[in-house]
């Protein structure tokens, strides 16, 4: 394993050393961690050691994990037990960490043919999810198997099914396609971890059969991360946006210098590298990763490969903002953050030039700025080897984020053009559809609560699961909202949840994408629910307000709309309320759209339960 | 490391005794035993043992790591295997 001799602090973070996390783990101050965690670990090996490793990891995170380890082996018995000690506890994340040891004793030990046990197994871990799942709310992290380095027909052994080895990696693809029908499981890819250290290492026999280790002691920090790694994608702490130096990290050479023509830039030869490279970011841009460029350049010189080059991978149009000057650098990315409008803590910048990426570290805290390894060739695997583009849902949306990005940029231009704001606000055309949750649109919804910071007047961050136990509740009203204008379409912008009570409407979640502020989104929001508690005979509407670090912008929110502060508390909440009597509906260009006309025909269908 | 002598692999295991135990002062003589050691239980007997096994570059078996029970006995069986070693 590689030792971290580095004392960069960069890289002091990222040491996986187990000895070292060891140490540490007996040193943690939770004064130095920002929020509390509750983790259950569920498994078929032992995790003594495990469990400090973890709790390392997650403080380095800026995370207090407290962390419940089910008795050792005992899956079933804990989950099926409604008082056993993990439903007392109750976990935000349940790790379910199977082991392949034990599910080769049990296949070396079976009874009828291989197709049948892996049928067995994957039943069984449905229901230990299922189980889970009927008395909380928490979200499972369900590891697959590591394959086996048994070899019982050699070659051989991908060509029958009755070998270990492919009932091992058909539980692998029959536990993930289980794992897509349902919400609220997470798949920690133990296999990919192994394989990657290498299955030599990985496998240390004796301290399985002494102590039922599930790998070898230096290996464990590794999973542990990988679940790290998981579970703060699942609390919003997302990549959105990489922003790219341009000479040596896109292309070989200096633009300014060595011309279009000098520089290396090709998809064989010397260049190949950095075309590798462009594919790979281009890749990211597809899944949802905004790229912007951050140069010190003259522009001209700057743009000349993205118009010109004939072997350019990355065009304008991959590009959600592109800077490039003689300003610092730390300048301009506090420039980008602010146009795109998202975290710093979302952000990750690569630059070959040491200098540029210390300075970047020291003057813009929150961002993540990773070595870059001086052979080009090694970017993408340096890169994907921190793992840092975790997450915990894809949608159609997110691989139109680039598209909608740039069409706000060109939305900003023409708005310049318009005598006032609400000509131009008229002029788009907005069409708003507000409906009640529904299996189809939940995973967007769960990943709007998991990312939205700003635009959040609680941040309560809701799971899949979590969402779908409001969507099945008669007394919620959960709704989200989709907008489209004559540019572009914005998909699902918006989410809020009201919940019925004895004599008021409450807001209980607000929260909006921060690319559809100003359009009146909010008020035509408001006006809705206005509406909705004004034909459920309620003549209040309350709500709360919960400050954090991030929500400054929706400080005022209740009170715009005519609230009144009835409580509040050292701790940055408050209470407010509204006599719907009273409510002037406020103004807004947005249209419902043809669809939310038609089901508003019959009542209140839209809004409604079945 | 293959010509270290008693004292030399002595003065090594002093360090990764101090680190896996947490006690930087302790001081390691032949007849100490599990008991001895505040904290050396099954747990740290394996943290103990792959620690070492990294600092000599040996391997010890299954029976090895269950039967050792002195200090003096896991400095001459380093001693063996580095002796052993090609």
């Amino acid at each position: 394993m590689q030792q971290q001799t580095s004392v960069n602090p960069a890289t002091e973070n990222l040491n996986l050393d187990y000895g070292a996390l060891l140490a540490a783990s007996r040193r943690l101050d939770p004064a130095k961690t920002s929020r509390k965690m509750k983790i259950a670990l569920l498994s078929d090996a032992a995790t003594q050691r495990f469990v400090p490793v973890l709790r390392v990891l997650f403080h380095r995170q800026g995370v207090d994990a407290e962390i419940y380890e089910a008795p050792f082996d005992g899956l079933e018995l804990e989950i099926y037990n409604p008082a056993s000690g993990i439903y007392q506890f109750k976990p935000d994340f349940v790790v379910v960490l199977n082991s392949v040891q034990a599910l080769r004793a049990n296949f070396l030990k079976r009874t009828g043919d291989s197709v049948s046990f892996t049928e067995e197994t994957i039943a069984r871990m449905m229901k230990i999810w299922d189980g889970i799942h009927s008395h909380l709310t928490a979200t499972v992290i369900q590891s697959n198997f590591v394959l086996p380095y048994e070899r019982f027909f050699g070659n051989f052994d991908h060509k029958t099914p009755e070998s270990f080895y492919a009932t091992v990696g058909s539980i692998n693809s029959k536990l993930v396609e289980a794992s897509r029908l349902r919400g609220g499981v997470l798949i920690n890819d133990v296999e990919s971890v192994a394989s990657w250290l290498g299955r030599r290492v990985w496998f240390e026999e004796r301290f399985w059969d002494s102590a039922k280790y599930f790998c070898a002691l230096e290996c464990l920090p590794y999973v542990g991360k990988n679940i790290v790694d998981v579970v703060m994608a699942g609390l919003g702490r997302v990549v959105k946006c990489v922003v790219l130096d341009l000479d040596n990290t896109l292309w070989g050479g200096v633009i300014g210098d060595d011309g279009i023509e000098g520089i290396q830039l090709s998809e064989h030869g010397e260049g190949e590298a950095f075309y590798r490279f462009q594919l790979y970011l281009r890749e990211l841009r597809r899944r949802g990763v905004l790229l912007a460029v951050c140069s010190k350049n003259e522009k001209a010189n700057a743009l000349l490969p993205f118009e010109r080059h004939p072997e350019m991978v990355l065009k304008l149009e991959d590009i959600a903002m592109f800077v490039a000057n003689w300003n610092d650098k730390a300048d301009n990315i506090r420039q980008i953050r602010e146009t795109l409008n998202i975290g710093i803590d979302s952000m990750v910048f690569l630059d070959d030039n040491p200098f540029e990426r210390n300075l970047v570290r020291e003057l813009v805290p929150g961002i993540t700025v990773p070595e870059l390894p001086e052979d080009p060739a090694d970017y993408v695997r340096a890169i994907s080897e921190l793992n840092l583009f975790e997450t915990t849902s894809f949608s159609a949306e997110d691989s139109k984020r680039t598209e909608m990005y740039r069409a706000e940029s060109q939305r900003r231009e023409e708005q310049a053009g318009f005598a006032s704001v609400d000509e131009f606000l008229q002029s788009l055309e907005m069409r708003m559809t507000v409906a009640r949750f529904d299996s189809f649109h939940l995973p967007r919804i769960a990943q709007l609560m998991q990312r939205s910071n700003q635009f959040n007047v609680t941040t309560r961050r809701l799971s899949e699961v979590e969402c779908k136990v409001l969507m099945e509740d008669e007394r919620w009203f959960p709704l989200y909202a989709k907008l489209t204008d004559r540019l572009s379409d914005h998909g699902l912008i918006a989410v809020v949840t009201l919940e019925e009570r004895e004599d008021s409407l409450a807001i209980r979640d607000w929260l909006m994408s921060c690319r559809v502020l100003v359009r009146g989104v909010e008020q035509f929001l408001m006006n809705r629910a206005v509406e909705h508690a004004k034909k459920l005979e309620l003549a209040r509407i309350t709500a709360e307000f919960i400050s954090t670090a991030k929500n400054g912008m929706v400080k005022d929110f209740f009170q715009q709309f005519g609230f009144a502060k009835v409580e509040e508390d050292g701790d940055g909440r408050s209470l407010w309320v509204l006599e719907t009597g009273t409510y002037q509906p406020a103004r807004t260009f947005i249209r419902p759209a043809v669809e939310a006309i038609a089901s508003s025909v019959s009542g209140t269908a839209t809004l409604s339960a079945k | 490391m293959q010509s270290a002598g008693n004292a030399e692999i002595m003065e090594t295991l002093t360090g990764v005794f101090r680190e896996i135990f947490d006690s930087p002062g302790l001081v390691l003589h032949d007849a100490m035993t599990a008991t001895d050691v505040e904290n050396w239980d099954s747990l740290n007997h394996i943290d103990l043992i792959v620690a070492i096994e990294k600092k000599f570059k040996v391997k010890f078996t299954t029976r090895e790591v269950a039967s050792l029970k002195t200090v003096g006995e896991l400095a001459g069986l380093i001693q063996q295997k580095l002796v052993a070693k090609p």
